[in-house]
């Protein structure tokens, strides 16, 4: 085992070499308008976006889209906006499981949720990407097992491009970052598209621009 | 497996003669090719890019042990656990016995070329551990115990008829095969009482990321998500050489991935994965193991081969091969099949085993035209020539001619294909009008040979002018 890794690294040694990485890749992508870009792009790739003017419009739209899923469970990160909004008095016929907060198994739930909710970390505008980290109230299988999940977040959120979003990364990283550019699909049987193989058949993500 | 100069040729005799398969072999790469044009397309940058992926693969080669210690510093310090295999035996055991300290009897797979190349299931099932595969396509392809045909694609091969057979004996129940969307719900639901009852989640990686530890990995399914999250432990096996040392690099590599495997400006699901579940996390793996896979890699480097490191199997190179559009995957007897595994697979398991693939080539080009790292593939398959010459594996150099030229010759559709193509890639080749044939590809040495546009390599055989 050690010695293996003395084995390798020696090998690898004796060829090591002064070459230059070259210069940062400085992104070539300008959008005039981010939000409309990141729609246009998750349009695309059979994506739901929605772009709403502010916060309670944006909250306006997640129940429509609760009460047009007919959804009965709905398992929730704790995390802003959305615990600001105060989801059980505003749908109180929807059973919630708050994460980190409500009693019952969050894995059981999730896997019988309807729908999933989250909110981002940051969204990538040229690809319509949402990236989402794991932590303390945010759930990998919440937005993962459930066939539908709902991302709600400001549009301060939106980064150009994948180059935009690494140049200004902070910090150490989460156990888990996931980049989500659409709803799961595959073309594995005979090339033809098919939605919604393991992870959620339906992404919706409401942005609203902060007033 | 191997692929002798025989065995690829009656491999590739039953592919072409066998028309559903070329009709889909023709098909998919047609479009995985169409897709990936128009996805560079869109970025009126993409030859800088791919010159600047090609500088800093090359120069992450050249610092691979620094590289890679630096991902192992930072790993370990976000809790997971490295582990390095000299080959794919020492990997085997590696996870075989994670699995057993565990008590693993279930392992959830996500798609992963290397642990293709390590014959990983073979091992887990002998230990007494289930495997199963998650992507759809090497689902369809376990159920079925064939190896994949394509690095991207793997279940490329079959049909929906084929598929819905193999579904209805592993549910018991009927399935239509005129309804993908179902099959894919069938799979869906099959698939997802495994991943929670697996009580280890494997996967490959895409890239590693050094100043993090992290390794990433991509997937439109979701199934990369899934192993990296359901089960309690998780294990990554991955080639040292897929490394990136900084985060701005491997955006680069991620930019070029997706859009040069299937035209997508990005994969539906990036995960980064950086150490076990935190201990405010609410849910993820409680043990992340990394197996760096050595496996013949380290040999290459410094070598006339090393450029073939820099591959981030995207396949690229095989959807625009005139040889493996024709011949399919399994005809390489290898899970690298096409151009790229034309190159790797003897470098990494034996030129005597994979003696054919060097010549499963028409030299045409546009393998390297469409690498997003720009590796010349053609020059390798020719230094891998001369070494089959230099090691005896072909009796002469003229044996080496005869042995090519018959193999090919077998065929009359794959010699139209590669003839027709030679004409269009020997530019490079030709001076004066002449095709300036490679010294070691030459009985005659320095000889001149008249240009394929006058007369055919087929009738200049025939007439014994070569
Ligand atoms: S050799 Fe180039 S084109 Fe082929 S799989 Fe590797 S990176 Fe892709």
């Amino acid at each position: 085992m050690t010695q293996t890794r003395t084995n390798i690294l020696s090998r690898l040694k004796m060829q090591q070499r002064d070459t230059a990485m070259p210069p940062m890749w400085q992104t070539q992508q300008g959008f005039d308008d981010l939000a409309e870009q990141f729609v246009a792009a998750l349009t695309a790739v059979h994506g739901e976006p929605h772009l709403t003017p502010n916060l309670e419009t944006a909250a306006q739209k997640l129940g429509e889209i609760l009460t047009e899923l007919g959804a009965k469970r709905v398992v929730c990160n704790d995390e802003v906006p959305l615990s600001d909004l105060n989801l059980a008095e505003r749908w109180p016929a929807i059973q919630w499981h708050i994460v980190g907060q409500s009693t019952g198994d969050l894995r059981d739930f999730s896997a019988t949720a309807d729908a999933g909710l989250s909110s981002g970390a940051a969204a990538i505008a040229e690809t319509g990407t949402l990236v989402i980290r794991s932590g303390p109230g945010k759930s990998r299988v919440a937005t993962l097992f459930p066939p539908v999940h709902i991302a709600l977040l400001p549009t301060n959120c939106l980064t150009t491009d994948l180059f935009t979003f690494t140049a200004s990364r902070t910090g150490d990283l989460p156990a888990n970052m996931t980049f989500v550019s659409g709803p799961s699909k595959t073309a594995d049987i005979e090339q033809t598209m098919a939605i919604g193989v393991h992870g959620p058949k339906r992404f919706i993500v409401i942005l609203y621009r902060e007033t | 497996m191997t692929a002798t100069v025989s065995e690829f040729r009656e491999r590739a005799t039953v592919a072409i003669a066998d028309v559903r398969l070329q009709t889909a072999l023709e098909g998919a790469t047609g479009r995985f090719a169409a897709s990936r044009e128009a996805a560079l397309a869109e970025l009126p940058w993409a030859d800088e890019l791919r010159d600047h992926f090609k500088a800093m693969r090359a120069a992450t080669l050249a610092n691979l042990a620094a590289h890679l210690e630096t991902f192992e510093r930072n790993a370990l310090a976000a809790g997971a656990q490295v582990h390095w295999a000299q080959d794919g035996a020492e990997a085997c055991a590696i996870v075989t016995e994670i699995a057993r300290r565990r008590g693993v009897t279930l392992a959830a797979k996500s798609k992963s070329m290397a642990t293709e190349e390590i014959h990983l299931n073979a091992a887990l099932a002998e230990a007494g551990v289930r495997p199963v595969e998650t992507d759809l396509g090497e689902w369809i392809i376990q159920l079925a115990k064939e190896p994949p045909s394509h690095i991207i694609a793997p279940a490329i091969h079959k049909t929906k008829e084929q598929v819905a057979e193999l579904f209805e004996r592993e549910s018991g129940r009927p399935q239509s095969a005129d309804d993908i969307p179902a099959l894919t719900a069938e799979a869906r639901r099959m698939l997802r009482e495994q991943f929670l009852a697996a009580g280890m989640g494997i996967s490959g990686g895409n890239v590693m990321v050094a100043e993090t530890g992290s390794v990433v990995l991509v997937t439109n399914e979701g199934n990369g998500r899934m192993v990296t999250t359901a089960p309690p432990v998780h294990v990554a096996v991955i080639g040292i050489e897929k490394i990136a040392p900084a985060w701005d690099d491997a955006a680069v590599w991620l930019s070029l991935l997706a859009r040069s495997a299937t035209g997508q400006p990005m994969s539906i699901y990036t995960t980064v994965v950086t150490g076990p579940r935190r201990e405010a996390d609410p849910d993820g793996p409680e043990e992340v193991h990394v197996v760096l896979l050595d496996n013949g890699r380290s040999h290459l480097l410094g070598s006339k081969y090393e450029e073939v490191l820099q591959c981030i199997r995207c396949g690229a190179c095989l959807n625009v091969c005139p040889v493996y559009r024709e011949a399919g995957g399994h005809a390489y007897g290898s899970p690298y099949s096409g151009p790229i595994g034309a190159v790797i697979s003897p470098l990494l398991f034996g030129l005597d085993k994979y003696a054919a693939l060097p010549h499963a080539s028409s030299l045409c080009g546009a393998c390297k035209d469409v690498c997003p790292a720009r590796i010349d593939l053609p020059r390798m398959l020719l230094e891998l020539r001369a070494d089959l010459v230099e090691q005896g594996l072909a009796p002469t150099k003229e044996g080496a001619m005869e042995k090519a030229a018959a193999f090919a010759l077998r065929y009359d559709k794959l010699w139209r294909v590669v003839t027709g193509l030679g004409r269009v890639g020997q530019r490079p080749l030709l001076k004066n009008g002449k095709l300036q044939v490679p010294d070691q590809f030459n009985p005659a040495g320095e000889r001149q040979l008249p240009s394929l546009a006058k007369k055919s390599f087929h009738d200049l055989w025939r007439d014994g002018e070569v």
